[in-house]
C-alpha cells in the first residue's frame, strides 16, 4: 500500500474513533443532558463583568444581569478595564440606580481580560462568584440553572450554552453554527469528566476553588482554558448547565475571526505546555484533555502538509499538462480524463462525512431554541465542507505568532 | 464506589474503539470486496485475450508452412490488438480502484506480457507477410514521481488515443510500461538504445522521445 493510502486510512480511523466516541456518549446519556439540579441552598453569588471598550454592549449585559432571578445574586461588580470610550460613564449611571451594581475601574489597563476579572474578584466576598463577558447576554433564568451543580461539593464550576447573538452576516451564520456543535460537544465531554473550558460569556465558579488555583492567569491568553485546566489539575469537577443560555456577540468580520481564533489557538497553546508535565498522568487532564489537544495540533498540521502537498503537485501537474497539450496540438481536457471508479478511500471518506453530519445535526436538534430560525441547509453545507478546513490553516498562523512570541491581546 | 462510577464512563473509550474497529474493517472489507470484483472483471478479458493472443501465435506457426494465411494472421493481429487496447484503457481506470491490494498492479504486468506478446507477434508477421498497418509501441513509466514526466505521459496518452482514433485498424498501438521488470520486454528494449522514457517506438524504425504532435507522427506514419 502506498505511504498517502496509510496516512488516509489513518486519519479515517481517528475520525471514526472519536465521532464514535461522541455519538456513544450520547446514546448513553441522552436523557441528563438537559438535566439541572434544583436548587437546595441559596448559595450567596458575586457576578463579575469585565469590559474594555464596550460602550455598545455593556448596558445590555448589565440589563440580562439585573434580570436574573436568582434570589441570592448579591453584586454585580462591573470592572472597567480603563476604557478610551464612554463604557465607564455608563458603568457609573447603572451604579447609581441600582445598588446591586458596582462600578469599579482598574488602576491602569491590565491588557487582558484575566486582569480585570481578578481586579473585580477583590470586591465580592461570596461562596459563588460568576462571570460574563461585556458583549454577552444570559437569558433570564440562566444563571438559576447553574446553581443547583455546587451541592456536589467535588464541583469547582459550572460552565454555561454559549450562542451567537448576532446572526445576520454569512459569517455570523457560520459561526452559530460553530457555536451549538462546540456546545453539543462541551456537554457530552461532561460525562467523562474531560470540559477543557469555560468560557467567558457565563461561567460560575465556587469562590473556594477559584482561590485554590489563584484566579485567572494573567499571562495566558484563553485564560477560561487555563483555569479549567488548573480545576482539573486540582481534581475539581467541571459541570455544564445546558438549558442556561447566554448569547455572545461573534465576529463579524474574517480579520476579527481571524484574530479570535488567533488567541484560541495560542492560549490552547501556552495552556499546554504549561500542563505538558500531566500528559498521560493526573486523571482526565494527562489521560484525556491534555493528550487531545496535542493529538489535535499534530493531526491537524500534519494533515494540513499533506494536503498542501498533494494540492501543489495536482497544480503542478495540470500547468504542465496544459502547457504541454497546447504546444502538441491536442486537447487540454476531456472528459475521458474523470474518473468516477470509487475505492476504499472514498467508502471512508462517505463513511466519516456521513457521521459528521449526523453528529452536526443531532447537536443542532439538541440547541432547543424558540427565538431563533434553524440554520439553512446550505449554511450547514458550508460549515462541514470548507468552514471547518480553515482549522488546520489557523493552526499554522497561531503556531507561527506563537514562535515569533506574538502572545498579547 | 465513585471509581466504579467514573470505570463505567470511561468505558466509552474501549467501546467507542470496539465499534471503530469493528466499522474499520467491516470498510476495509468492502473496499477488498470491491477491489477484487474489478480485478475479476479485468482477469475475465484477460482470459480472452491470453486465449487470442496463444491463437494468433498458433497461427503464425502455421503460417511458417502456409505463406496463404497472412491474411488471417494480420486479421487476428489487428482484432487483439484492438481488444487489448480497449482493455488498457478499462484497466487504467480501474487501476485508480486499486488501493489497498496488489492485484490491479499484478494484473498490469500480466497485461504487460501480454501486450509484449503482441509486439513480438507484429514484428513476425510483419516480416512474414510485409507490413500492412503500421506499429506504435508507447513505453511509459508507470511508477515515476516525476511531474514532468508524467505530465509528458499524460499528453503523450492524449495524442496517442487521437491518432489511433483517426486512422482505427490502420495501426496498432501497444502501449507498454517500461519500468515492470519484465525479462522479455527488457530485451527487446535493449536492442532500441531507448535513452529516456516515456519513447515511442514506430515500426520498429523511429523512436521519438521529444513530445510532438499528431500531425508530426502523422508525417512517420506516411512513410
Amino acid at each position: 500500500m502506498e505511504f498517502i493510502t496509510w496516512v488516509y486510512l489513518i486519519y479515517s480511523f481517528i475520525a471514526f474513533y472519536f465521532l464514535f466516541m461522541f455519538i456513544l456518549i450520547y446514546i448513553q446519556n441522552r436523557r441528563e443532558i438537559f438535566y439541572c439540579p434544583p436548587i437546595t441552598k441559596n448559595y450567596s453569588l458575586s457576578m463579575v463583568i469585565p469590559c474594555y471598550n464596550e460602550e455598545k454592549s455593556i448596558a445590555g449585559t448589565m440589563d440580562k444581569l439585573l434580570e436574573q432571578d436568582y434570589p441570592n445574586l448579591k453584586k454585580i461588580i462591573v470592572v472597567d478595564d480603563c476604557s478610551t470610550d464612554d463604557s465607564y460613564k455608563i458603568i457609573k449611571e447603572y451604579a447609581k440606580k441600582h445598588s446591586k451594581i458596582l462600578a469599579v475601574r482598574t488602576p491602569k489597563n491590565t491588557g487582558n481580560a484575566a486582569g480585570a476579572k481578578n481586579y473585580g474578584v477583590k470586591f465580592a466576598n461570596t461562596t459563588l462568584i460568576g462571570f460574563t463577558d461585556a458583549d454577552s447576554y444570559p437569558e433570564q433564568g440562566a444563571i438559576k440553572k447553574m446553581i443547583g451543580f455546587f451541592d456536589n461539593p467535588k464541583v469547582g464550576a459550572v460552565t454555561s450554552t454559549v450562542l451567537v447573538y448576532n446572526r445576520n452576516k454569512f459569517i455570523e451564520k457560520l459561526q452559530a453554527v460553530e457555536y451549538k456543535v462546540i456546545k453539543f460537544s462541551r456537554k457530552l465531554l461532561e460525562f467523562i469528566d474531560s470540559i477543557y473550558v469555560t468560557p467567558g460569556p457565563l461561567a460560575v465558579y465556587r469562590k473556594k476553588a477559584f482561590d485554590d488555583v489563584r484566579g485567572f492567569d494573567e499571562k495566558n491568553l484563553t485564560e477560561d482554558i487555563e483555569i479549567t485546566w488548573h480545576l482539573q489539575f486540582k481534581g475539581y469537577l467541571v459541570k455544564m448547565a445546558v438549558p442556561a443560555r447566554v448569547y455572545s456577540i461573534a465576529p463579524s468580520k474574517f480579520k476579527g475571526w481571524v484574530k479570535q481564533r488567533n488567541r484560541w489557538n495560542i492560549g490552547g497553546l501556552q495552556t499546554i505546555l504549561k500542563y505538558k508535565k500531566t500528559f498521560l498522568r493526573k486523571g482526565m487532564l494527562g489521560n484525556f484533555i491534555l493528550p487531545f489537544f496535542v493529538f489535535s495540533w499534530v493531526i491537524g498540521l500534519f494533515g494540513l502538509g499533506i494536503f498542501i502537498y498533494r494540492n501543489t503537485q495536482r497544480i503542478v501537474l495540470k500547468y504542465l499538462s496544459t502547457t504541454y497539450s497546447v504546444q502538441a496540438h491536442t486537447a487540454i481536457f476531456r472528459f475521458s480524463d474523470i474518473t468516477l471508479t470509487p475505492n476504499v478511500l472514498v467508502f471512508m471518506g462517505l463513511g466519516v462525512f456521513f457521521l459528521s453530519l449526523f453528529f452536526t445535526i443531532v447537536a443542532l436538534v439538541n440547541v432547543r431554541e424558540k427565538h431563533y430560525k434553524h440554520q439553512s441547509v446550505f449554511t450547514i453545507a458550508f460549515y462541514m465542507l470548507f468552514y471547518l478546513l480553515m482549522y488546520p490553516i489557523l493552526l499554522i498562523i497561531s503556531g507561527y505568532k506563537f514562535i515569533r512570541g506574538k502572545t498579547k491581546w | 464506589m465513585v471509581e466504579k462510577v467514573l470505570a463505567n464512563k470511561k468505558r466509552v473509550f474501549w467501546e467507542a474503539l470496539f465499534l471503530t474497529i469493528v466499522v474499520f474493517l467491516f470498510g476495509m472489507l468492502i473496499g477488498v470486496a470491491f477491489e477484487s470484483n474489478k480485478i475479476d472483471e479485468i482477469n475475465d478479458y484477460y482470459i480472452q485475450s491470453e486465449t487470442s493472443i496463444m491463437d494468433a501465435f498458433a497461427l503464425n506457426s502455421f503460417a511458417d508452412l502456409n505463406y496463404e494465411s497472412c491474411e488471417a494472421l494480420v486479421s487476428a493481429n489487428l482484432d487483439f490488438a484492438n481488444n487489448v487496447y480497449e482493455e488498457a484503457l478499462i484497466l487504467e481506470r480501474y487501476e485508480n480502484a486499486g488501493k489497498i491490494t496488489e492485484g490491479m498492479e499484478i494484473m498490469h504486468k500480466k497485461y504487460d506480457v501480454l501486450r509484449t506478446f503482441l509486439w513480438v507477434n507484429t514484428i513476425k508477421t510483419a516480416e512474414r507477410c510485409g507490413r500492412e498497418y503500421d506499429t506504435v509501441v508507447y513505453l511509459y513509466e508507470s511508477e515515476t514521481e516525476d511531474l514532468t514526466k508524467k505530465a509528458t505521459q499524460n499528453v503523450w496518452s492524449k495524442i496517442l488515443e487521437d491518432l489511433k482514433a483517426e486512422y482505427g485498424d490502420k495501426i496498432i498501438l501497444i502501449p507498454l510500461a517500461s519500468d515492470k521488470e519484465l525479462v522479455s520486454l527488457d530485451s527487446i528494449l535493449e536492442q532500441f538504445n531507448i535513452e529516456s522514457y516515456p519513447a515511442i517506438i514506430i515500426n520498429e524504425d523511429y523512436i521519438i522521445t521529444d513530445l510532438t504532435s499528431v500531425d508530426d507522427l502523422r508525417g512517420y506514419l506516411d512513410k
